[in-house]
C-alpha cells in the first residue's frame, strides 16, 4: 500500500471537522453555516474513505456516497430557505431568526 | 371431504367480503342474490359431505382437517381445524339449508329498505359464523364462532339503527351473551389446565370424570348454552331481539343460533355425563323455561313476540331432552323446530309486510280470507308446533317427552312440565292463529291491507321459500318415529349415543298424553277465541310483566351499579379528582414555562449544546476503553 499512513488522513479529517464545527459555532450568516456544515461532512467522508482503504473493504466508500447524497439534498433545502429569506428581505443572521424560542 | 367442508364454511365469508368491498358497484338486488347464492353453495357443499359420509361405514364417518396451527403457546397448540362428523354435518345441512331459504326470502322482504347491502353482508357473516361454530374441530374455534354469531346477532338486531329500541335490544342481547361467553371461556381455561388440549376427542378422553372440576366445566359450558339459547335465567334478550327484521328473527332467533346451546351440549355430552348433577340442572332449566315462556306467550300482543316466546319454550323442550340424555331426540326436535319455526316467522313476515309493518295482533283479524296461502302455511306451522299427529313437531317432541320418563321421580316432574307445556303450546299458538286469520276483519286491516293487483300475497321470493318450509314442516318429521323406525338415532349413535332408553310403552304414553294436552289447548283456544263460549280472563299481570325478570335484573344489577357510580361521582370524583385537577394543571404549566426557557431560538446555542455533548461523550469513550 502506498501513500501516507492512515493516521495522517484521520488527523486531516479531524482538522477539517473541527474547522467546520468552529465555523458553525462562531459565524452568524446562514450561508457560511451551511458551508461549514459541508466542511464537517467532508471531514467525516475523508475519515470514512481513509478507513475503507486501510481496512481494505468498500463499506466506507458506500457510506461516503450516501453521505454525499444526503449533503446534496441538505444543501438544496438550506439554500432554498436562504433564498426565500432573501426574497422576503429577512436579515440573514441566525441570531435574529429566533421565532421558535419557547 | 375436507374440500367440501372448507367450501361450505368459506363461501359465505367470500360473499361478505365481495358485498363489503364492492359497495355501490353492486346493486342492492345483486347483493341479495349473491348472499343467497353463496348460502346455497354452502348447502350444496354440505350435501356433498353428507353423501360422501353415507357411502362410508358408520365408524369411518369422522373427518378432521387442519388448515394450519392457529395458536401455539408452550406445550399447547390449537389448529384451525374442522371436524366433519355425523352431528356437524346434520347442523351444516340445517344451517345452510334453512339459511338459504331465509336469505332468499329476505330478497323480497327487504326490497326497498335502505342499506340492503349491509343487511345481506351481515346475513352472510352470520351464516359463516354459525357454520364455523358447528364445524369447528376444537373448543377454542367453537368459542370463536360462538362469539361471532353473537356479534352478527347484535348487528342484525340493531339493523334499524335509527330506532333507539333496536339499539337497546341489540346491546341487551350482546351483554347477556357476553356473560355466557365468559362462563364458557372459564370452562375452557379449566379444560386447558386439566387436559392441556381443546380438541373434542382429546378433551373427552382426558377430562376429569367426576368431582368439582368436572362439575365446574359442565357448569361453565351450560352457562354459555343457556345464554345463547335464551333459557332462564339468561333469557330476557330474546323477546327484545324481535326488533330485528323478521327474516333475522326466523334465521337467528328461531332456526339456528338460539339452538346452538343444544348443539353444544350434544357435542360435549361426555363432559356433561361426567357431571350428572349439572345435566339435571340443564333439564330443570329447560322445563322451567318451557312453562314460563308458554305462560308469557299467552298474553303477548305482538305477533313476533308470541313466536319468540314459543321459541324459548321449544328450546326448553330440547334442553329437557339433552338434560335427560336423549341427544338424538333433542337434535331431531332442533331440526323440525328449525323448519316450522322459520315457517311461522316467515309467514308472520308476510302478514307484517302486507300490513305495512304492523305487528300488534289486536289490530289484525280476519286476514285468512284475503291471504289464503299465508293462512294455510301458518296453519301447517301451527299444527307442527302444537305437535299434532303427522306434522313434524309430533314426532320430535314426543320423543323428548318419552325420554323424560326414564329418570325416576325427577323425570316424572319433567314429564308433567312437558305435557303441561304441550297444552300451553296448543293454546297460545291457536290463539295467534284465530286472532290473526279468523273472525271479523278488523278496522285496521280493512284500511291498511294491500293485496296487489296480481293477487299474490307477497313477492315471489317470499312465497316459494315459505312453501318449501311448509313442505318440510309437513314431511320432515317422518324421518323418524322413535317407536317404529329411527334412522336419525342410528346416524348420530357414534357421536351422540343417547343415555336415555325409554321403553315402547313409555313412548306411547308420552305420545298420547302430549297429543291429548295439545288438543285440549287447541280446543280451549277455539272455545275462547272463535266460539267465545269461554270467557277470556283478564290478562294476569305476572304474565304481562314476563314474571318480572327485567325488573329483577334492573333492581339487582342496574340500580346498585347506578347508585355506586353516582356515589363515587359525588363523593370521590368531584372533590378528589375534580378538586386536584386545577392544581395539577397549574404545576405542569409552571414547570413547562421554566423548561421552555432552554429553547431560546438561538441556533448557535443549540449547536454548542450538541457539540459539547459530543465532546463529553468522546471523552467518556476515550477514557473508558
Amino acid at each position: 500500500m502506498h501513500g501516507p499512513d492512515v493516521s495522517w488522513y484521520i488527523a486531516l479529517a479531524g482538522l477539517l471537522f473541527a474547522t467546520g464545527a468552529v465555523g458553525v459555532l462562531v459565524r452568524r450568516s446562514p450561508l457560511i453555516i451551511l458551508l461549514s456544515v459541508e466542511i464537517m461532512l467532508n471531514g467525516a467522508n475523508l475519515a470514512l474513505i481513509a478507513f475503507a482503504r486501510h481496512l481494505g473493504n468498500e463499506q466506507g466508500q458506500v457510506f461516503a456516497i450516501a453521505v454525499m447524497a444526503v449533503a446534496a439534498s441538505e444543501v438544496v433545502v438550506g439554500l432554498g430557505l436562504i433564498v426565500a429569506m432573501g426574497r422576503r428581505n429577512v436579515e440573514l443572521d441566525v441570531d435574529k431568526l429566533r421565532t421558535l424560542r419557547g | 371431504m375436507a374440500g367440501a367442508a372448507w367450501v361450505c364454511l368459506l363461501t359465505p365469508l367470500a360473499a361478505v367480503l365481495v358485498i363489503t368491498l364492492a359497495g355501490e358497484r353492486l346493486s342492492r338486488r345483486g347483493a341479495g342474490y349473491l348472499s343467497t347464492a353463496s348460502t346455497m353453495v354452502s348447502f350444496a357443499a354440505a350435501i356433498v359431505a353428507f353423501v360422501i359420509m353415507l357411502g362410508e361405514s358408520s365408524d369411518a364417518r369422522i373427518h378432521g382437517t387442519t388448515a394450519y396451527t392457529w395458536l401455539s403457546a408452550g406445550p399447547y397448540s390449537f389448529g384451525l381445524s374442522l371436524l366433519t362428523d355425523q352431528l356437524s354435518v346434520m347442523m351444516m345441512l340445517i344451517v345452510a339449508g334453512v339459511g338459504s331459504l331465509i336469505v332468499a326470502y329476505s330478497v323480497g322482504y327487504m326490497e326497498g329498505e335502505d342499506e340492503e347491502r349491509r343487511y345481506f353482508a351481515y346475513m352472510s357473516l352470520f351464516v359463516f359464523s354459525m357454520l364455523l361454530l358447528v364445524q369447528s374441530g376444537n373448543l377454542l374455534l367453537l368459542l370463536a364462532g360462538w362469539g361471532m354469531v353473537g356479534l352478527s346477532s347484535y348487528l342484525l338486531i340493531g339493523f334499524h339503527q335509527e330506532r333507539p329500541s333496536a339499539i337497546a335490544a341489540a346491546k341487551k342481547a350482546f351483554v347477556m351473551n357476553a356473560f355466557g361467553d365468559a362462563t364458557m371461556a372459564l370452562a375452557l381455561f379449566l379444560l386447558i389446565q386439566h387436559t392441556g388440549r381443546l380438541d373434542f376427542a382429546g378433551v373427552f378422553a382426558s377430562s376429569p370424570t367426576h368431582g368439582t372440576v368436572a362439575n365446574l366445566i359442565a357448569l361453565g359450558l351450560l352457562g354459555g348454552a343457556v345464554a345463547k339459547s335464551a333459557q332462564i335465567p339468561l333469557h330476557t334478550w330474546l323477546p327484545d331481539a324481535m326488533e330485528g327484521p323478521t327474516p333475522v328473527s326466523a334465521l337467528i332467533h328461531a332456526a339456528t343460533m338460539v339452538t346452538a346451546g343444544v348443539y353444544l351440549i350434544c357435542r360435549c355430552h361426555p363432559l356433561f355425563e361426567y357431571a350428572p348433577k349439572v345435566q339435571d340442572v340443564a333439564a330443570g332449566l329447560g322445563a322451567v323455561t318451557l312453562l314460563m315462556a308458554g305462560l308469557i306467550a299467552l298474553v303477548q300482543v305482538d305477533i313476533k313476540r308470541v313466536i319468540a316466546y314459543s321459541t324459548m319454550s321449544q328450546i326448553g323442550y330440547m334442553f329437557v331432552g339433552v338434560g335427560v340424555g336423549a341427544y338424538p331426540a333433542a337434535m331431531f326436535h332442533l331440526m323440525t323446530h328449525a323448519f316450522f319455526k322459520a315457517l311461522l316467522f316467515l309467514a308472520a313476515g308476510i302478514v307484517i309486510h302486507a300490513l305495512a309493518g304492523e305487528q300488534d295482533i289486536r289490530r289484525m283479524g280476519g286476514l285468512g280470507r284475503v291471504m289464503p296461502f299465508t293462512r294455510t302455511v301458518f296453519w301447517i306451522g301451527a299444527l307442527a308446533l302444537a305437535g299434532m299427529p303427522f306434522f313434524s313437531g309430533f314426532f320430535s317432541k314426543d320423543a323428548i317427552v318419552g325420554a323424560t320418563m326414564t329418570r325416576g321421580w325427577y323425570g316424572y316432574c319433567l314429564f308433567a312440565a312437558c305435557v303441561l307445556g304441550a297444552l300451553l303450546t296448543g293454546l297460545y299458538t291457536f290463539r295467534l292463529v284465530f286472532l290473526v286469520f279468523h273472525g271479523e276483519r278488523s278496522e285496521f286491516a280493512r284500511e291498511h291491507l294491500h293485496v296487489p293487483e296480481s293477487g299474490r300475497e307477497g313477492p315471489f321470493s317470499m312465497l316459494w321459500t315459505v312453501a318449501v318450509l311448509a313442505l318440510l314442516s309437513l314431511i320432515g318429521g317422518w324421518l323418524q318415529w322413535t317407536q317404529l323406525w329411527h334412522p336419525l338415532t342410528d346416524w348420530l349413535d357414534p357421536v351422540a349415543a343417547p343415555t336415555a332408553d325409554p321403553s315402547d310403552t313409555q313412548e306411547w304414553i308420552a305420545t298420547v298424553s302430549a297429543l291429548v294436552a295439545g288438543l285440549a289447548g287447541i280446543g280451549l283456544a277455539w272455545a275462547a277465541y272463535v266460539k267465545r263460549s269461554v270467557r277470556i280472563p283478564k290478562p294476569v299481570a305476572l304474565f304481562e310483566k314476563k314474571f318480572y325478570w327485567d325488573e329483577l335484573y334492573d333492581a339487582v344489577f342496574y340500580r346498585p351499579a347506578d347508585l355506586i357510580s353516582r356515589g363515587l361521582g359525588r363523593f370521590f370524583e368531584q372533590p378528589v379528582i375534580g378538586g386536584s385537577i386545577g392544581d395539577v394543571r397549574d404545576g405542569f404549566r409552571a414547570g413547562a414555562g421554566e423548561v421552555a426557557r432552554v429553547q431560546n431560538g438561538l441556533v448557535r446555542a443549540y449547536v454548542l449544546a450538541l457539540a459539547s455533548g459530543v465532546a463529553v461523550l468522546a471523552v467518556v469513550f476515550l477514557t473508558n476503553r
